[in-house]
């Protein structure tokens, strides 16, 4: 990859109290790229996509989105930014119906003069959110219903197509496979792929390491907030990438 | 790849096909259709005990108590659905109140033109309820305190004002006109204040119903986290929030004054009850993220004429907070049923 990162975090440190999350984190991601990102429950990976998406403000470090110095002050500059993000613990309204929920933030209004008091269109979202839904490949019952009355597996592929929808540069998928069955995982993948030949930079957070090592073109390994390794996904056999994300490696030395 | 179109399947269910009757089940179950079954076995229990409940006069007595209930309400529904709580509303009631009738007799002992003078009256009270709400919306938003714990303490400072400026006294000496705009009704029940009431309804209706102002409160209710990082400027909406439920409280004061031509620092006392039992009978979840304005308006109705019939039937005032007390925990806990039933 020589190609200019899209996206780049350079000496990233974030603390929770005394907890340091993520040590002085270096983490960079191209356009057309899979990046994943692994490593141990508690190893800083959710922390790290926190502070990609805006969610969170670094303690120090600094993010270059096409090589220039950018700040998040709340993830809606992250999003304008066109870096979308499906977090690891719901970022859905369940009381919401699955277009509001698609639309959230970023809700048509209707034309003329209602649209200035700031009436809604929602039959437009509901036909358009059934129509992005169905482009991604995830079929959703009926997108005018609230996603509490929706499975697990559905919600989540609510978020995937949300996030798949919106993004125009970076999109991080924090263990995106969770809840679903080996299809709908298949698919998942799939939508993926889709994403790195659209030219998006996609970042891939997951424990399933067969799907890591056949979706992705670069793994990034995390150890107790810190990098343990970064290489391409060929470099990886299974056995060394369990090794690594355990630090027995280092043991054998 | 037709591996992968198999496993759409699973994600899909069939459209649901909805049968008349299943409509009219619909129908017949809804909140609001068992709400208003509620008040029509109400108002017939007490016209049975007192038959003079059941008469336009009376009627138009149960419409001034929910004039204020209902506007108090309605912050209350707005405040409820993002997941807090005003506790101040009905100590905003009074301290507005009170201070329309002190600019109002201020003004006018001064010289100043009746109309201009009310006009002045108005304005402070509705100064003072927005600020009291921004006041809550900043201990909650950069404060961070519980909304419970802000509203809470604004509810004591409020009162505390009220006393300090009347002095505990009431405040009299309003102009003819006060209480003629408060109190000349059209067909024995409606008064310019209860119009305003109904207009304040219509516009909470649509902004929960139709508008993105209601979507993101749904939003903050349902899933702040998720509100947050859709993009949605949480803290700002809140702010909003809290100020348009001050606003509302300040125009249920008037609403007092108007009608008893007077501000009484008495006068609120008791509010905060009344609406959270408005809010919570009409299906206002405390949870957050859940409930509409059509049934707080039915919550209010009732609510407002429980006060009505206590009065008719002999219960002394004191006593009304019990019941609306009791009805808070009764709503409450038929809420937690359904839901578990779900
Ligand atoms: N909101 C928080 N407050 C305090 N500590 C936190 C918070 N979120 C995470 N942590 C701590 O930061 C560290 C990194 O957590 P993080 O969620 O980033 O791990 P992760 O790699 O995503 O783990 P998992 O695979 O279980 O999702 C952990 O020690 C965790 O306890
Ligand atoms: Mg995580």
């Amino acid at each position: 990859m020589n190609t200019q990162p899209v996206y780049q975090a350079r000496g990233i440190t974030k603390k929770y109290g005394n907890v340091v999350a993520l040590d002085n984190v270096d983490f960079q991601v191209s356009a057309g790229e899979v990046v994943g990102l692994v490593g141990d429950n508690g190893a800083g990976k959710s922390t790290l996509v926190k502070v990609l998406s805006g969610a969170h403000k670094p303690d120090a470090g600094e993010l270059l989105l096409d090589g220039e110095r950018v700040e998040w002050d709340s993830p809606h500059d992250a999003l304008e930014g066109g870096i979308e993000t499906l977090y690891q613990d719901s970022s859905l309204a369940p009381d919401l119906t699955v277009s509001a929920n698609l639309y959230l933030g970023r809700e048509l209004l209707a034309p003329g003069f209602w649209g200035k008091l700031g009436f809604l269109a929602n039959k437009r979202m509901d036909e358009a959110a059934r129509l992005e839904l169905e482009k991604v490949g995830i079929a959703v019952p009926s997108s005018s219903r609230s996603v509490a009355k929706l499975s697990g597996g559905q919600r989540q592929a609510v978020g995937i197509g949300r996030a798949v929808a919106w993004a125009n540069k970076v999109i991080i998928l924090d263990e995106p496979t969770n809840h679903l069955g080996a299809r709908q995982s298949a698919e998942v993948l799939e939508v993926i792929k889709q994403a790195r030949e659209k030219g998006l930079a996609v970042i891939f957070i997951s424990h399933t390491l067969p799907h890591v090592l056949e979706v992705t073109d670069r793994i990034v390994v995390m150890r107790l907030g810190r990098i343990a390794a970064d290489a391409p996904t060929s470099t990886f056999t299974p056995d060394s990438l369990v090794k690594s994300i355990t630090g027995l490696d280092q043991l054998a030395g | 790849m037709t591996d992968l179109k198999e496993s759409r399947m699973p994600l899909q269910t069939s459209p649901i096909q909805t049968s008349r009757g299943e409509r009219w089940k619909e129908i017949a179950t809804r909140q609001e259709t068992l709400l208003l079954a509620v008040f029509a076995v109400m108002v017939l229990i007490f016209s049975l005990i007192n038959p003079r409940y059941f008469s336009t006069a009376a009627f138009g007595n149960i419409l001034q108590d929910f004039g204020p209930v209902m506007l108090m309400a309605i912050g209350q529904t707005f405040v409820i659905i993002t997941g807090g709580i005003d506790l101040s509303v009905g100590a905003v009631l009074g301290l507005s109140g009170v201070s329309a009738a002190l600019a109002i007799r201020a003004t006018t002992e001064s010289g100043m033109d009746p109309m201009l003078s009310i006009t002045v009256g108005v304005a402070t009270a509705l100064a003072v309820g927005v600020l009291v709400g921004i006041i809550n919306g900043l201990l909650i938003t950069r404060v961070k305190l519980a909304p419970f714990i802000a509203t809470l303490a604004t509810m004591g400072a409020c009162m505390g004002t009220t006393l300090v400026v009347t002095g505990g006294v009431q405040i009299a000496g309003a102009p003819r006109e006060v209480v003629l705009i408060g109190n000349t009704r059209f067909f024995d029940i409606i008064t310019i204040p209860l119009i305003v009431v109904f207009v304040a309804l219509i516009i909470a209706w649509l902004a929960l119903s139709r508008t993105r102002f209601g979507r993101w409160t749904y939003a903050i209710g349902s899933n702040g986290f998720a509100a947050r990082v859709a993009g949605i400027n949480v803290n700002k909406h809140l702010m909003k929030v809290y100020a348009l439920t001050g606003l509302l409280a300040a125009i249920a004061g008037l609403f007092v004054y108007f009608r008893l031509g007077s501000g009484s620092p008495a006068s609120g006392r008791g509010g905060e009850l009344q609406s959270i039992a408005a809010a919570v009978i009409g299906g206002i979840s405390l949870m957050g993220g859940v409930g509409r304005v059509t049934g707080v308006m039915l919550g209010a109705l009732i609510t407002a004429s429980v006060l009505s019939g206590l009065i008719l039937i002999g219960v002394e005032p004191n006593a009304q907070q019990i019941v609306v007390g009791a009805l808070i925990a009764f709503a409450v806990a038929v809420q937690s049923i359904g839901r578990n039933r779900n």
